[in-house]
């Protein structure tokens, strides 16, 4: 019996760390593939490490297409969208968590039923809209469809009606306005789950592709997730097997700040999963 | 009205701002949008000009009287396909994968942070490294095949494969969200039914299916729903890895869409095909809903 439990604990080991290596195996070939030279790229048998390490196709990447400017223009609008996110999103959850107006559950069952509206129907209105403001091709028309979130609303509802009322009472008492209560009460107690959202949003805006590529078609304002398409499509289809060490040097270079994050706030970010499933 | 009502209106009125701007942006980006769809609809816009007139049921007759034709019915079937291959992957995969990697130890963890990490890279960089992976000639994939003595594979050029080849990646992005997800699920069943059960001589394999199977059932149902509906929404893996291809035999609806939209400039047309998907979302949605209060456990 005994016997019997070591063996499966070993191989249930032995499983789960080659299926780890599987799963990594993508972003190890990635790393790989940047730092070969061109000439051990289309070998008959792939190496499996570089013979020698060549950065130079990190410079390659960064000759070919503007990485510097799409790495701005995403950073740009991550942080806008998250700005207005965050700030539309806590100032709402407070009004639907705690307010007491009249029409105040219609107005939320609004924001619940825009969940279930996807991007992908709202696109083409939203793109004439912003062709009529001016704004293909604009800051202000990669960020327009990012400054509310309903989802980060539902969420910080949810954690703002966790919080006990005898609280917001005393900060009413000590003369606090509706700002004050949020500022001063409702968001230090919940700055766990606006950590959580905000990286969630953060994530997703930093990776966006399908909103970014229908609203821009110019290196001025493209975004990187895009801007990396635009590294592949650049070398010509009889030219591009070879230089794929430039196209994945951009592709590591564009994933850093996330990888950056996910070592930094893992707890959070792993958690966000949890509290996304609980509904 | 004394002191204290006023006071009372003002908050009132104080908690009513805070909800506004949201509640304004929502109209203006998801309520209008979809008024504006059905609008468009009725037109004969083709987004190269600025004009359009009305043109009635036009555009609505050509959906339907060439249903099998315009490719709404060919991009619909095979974006169900692909929905069933990719929820396969997060919810079978994601309920193994955390049976496997359950275990609670610092090597455990790291692994399950290593199977978590593809979810957080863009799927445009993703659907990249699999384009090389996945080449015919030069993929890492066919070389590791040719080493097991197995033929290479057209991953990306043959239209019997191209689909399972998207599911492919998008199943490696997600697995571990879905194992993420039933990990925590797991965790909120109480240890008495395992102990209980092994009294009464159920081995592993009965405990997993007549214990963990129904009271993860909620959570099942929450990955059912959700990934369902982000299934059906699949466009950067397509667009990145097949571009639709080969002969449309990856062209998902988003993509039908998009092409309709941004290829042909017939928004009008692509606001139909666009209105008719969000129709098909709401009612499985609904559909789902309804079914699961009466089939879905919620003792645990």
């Amino acid at each position: 019996m005994r016997n019997k439990k070591i063996l499966m604990r070993t191989v249930q080991t032995i499983l789960a760390i080659g299926i780890t290596l599987i799963m990594l195996f993508p972003i190890y070939w990635m790393i790989n593939t940047a730092l070969k030279p061109s000439s051990e790229l289309l070998l008959p048998v792939p190496r499996f490490w570089p013979s020698q390490v060549d950065f130079g196709s990190f410079l390659m990447a960064w000759e070919k297409v503007p990485l510097g400017r799409y790495l701005f223009n995403t950073a740009f609008v991550t942080f806008w969208s998250l700005f207005f996110q965050i700030g539309t999103g806590i100032l709402a959850a407070y009004g639907f968590a705690r307010g007491r107006f009249p029409g105040r559950d219609l107005l939320f069952l609004l924001v619940i039923g825009a969940l279930m509206v996807p991007p992908q129907v709202t696109f083409i209105p939203l793109y004439t809209l912003c062709s009529r403001l001016g704004w293909v091709n604009s800051f202000q028309g990669l960020i327009l469809p990012n400054t509310v979130s309903a989802y980060f609303i539902f969420m910080m509802r949810q954690a703002f009606m966790t919080v006990d009322q005898s609280y917001i009472d005393a900060g009413k008492l000590e003369g606090l306005g509706v700002l004050g209560v949020i500022r001063h009460i409702m968001v230090p107690m919940c700055r766990p789950t606006i950590l959580t959202v905000a990286l969630i949003s953060f994530v997703g805006s930093w990776n966006d592709y399908f909103w970014p590529k229908i609203i821009t078609n110019k290196d001025e304002y493209r975004m990187i997730a895009v801007g990396l398409v635009r590294l592949y499509d650049v070398f010509g289809t009889n030219e591009i097997l070879e230089n794929m060490n430039v196209v994945m040097s951009g592709a590591l270079i564009s994933m850093v700040p996330i990888l950056i994050l996910f070592v930094i706030f893992q707890k959070y970010m792993l958690s966000g999963f949890t509290k996304a499933s609980m509904k | 009205m004394n002191k204290r009502q006023i006071k009372i209106k003002r908050e009132r009125i104080a908690e009513f701002l805070c909800c506004l701007p949201a509640v304004l942006l929502i109209l203006v980006l998801t309520y209008y949008p979809l008024a504006e769809l059905v609008r468009i609809s009725f037109t004969d816009w083709n987004m190269l000009t600025l004009d359009y007139n009305y043109v009635g049921l036009k555009n609505w007759q050509w959906f339907f009287e060439n249903a099998a034709n315009n490719r709404f019915l060919d991009s619909m079937w095979i974006t169900i396909r692909y929905a069933v291959g990719a929820m396969a992957a997060t919810i079978a995969g994601g309920i193994l994968f955390a049976l496997l990697f359950g275990r609670m130890n610092r090597l455990f963890g790291a692994m399950r942070a290593a199977v978590v990490i593809p979810r957080y890279i863009a799927m445009s960089t993703s659907a990249m490294i699999f384009l090389f992976l996945m080449n015919g000639e030069y993929g890492v994939f066919n070389y590791l095949l040719s080493l097991l003595g197995l033929e290479r594979v057209n991953w990306l050029t043959d239209g019997n494969i191209a689909l399972l080849s998207v599911i492919i990646l998008t199943g490696w992005h997600s697995i571990g969200y879905g194992m993420m997800i039933y990990l925590s699920s797991m965790q909120g069943i109480s240890r008495e039914y395992y102990e209980s059960a092994a009294l009464d001589g159920a081995g592993k394999l009965q405990q997993f299916v007549y214990i963990t199977i129904p009271l993860v059932s909620p959570t099942t149902l929450f990955l059912f729903v959700t990934q369902f509906i982000s299934a059906m929404k699949v466009f950067q893996a397509v667009d990145v890895l097949t571009g639709g291809g080969p002969y449309f035999s990856t062209e998902v609806i988003v993509y039908h869409i998009y092409a309709l939209a941004f290829e042909d400039y017939r928004i009008d047309r692509a606001s139909v095909v666009s209105i008719m998907f969000f129709a098909f979302i709401l009612l499985i949605t609904v559909l789902t809903m309804k079914w699961s209060d009466k089939n879905v456990n919620y003792d645990a």
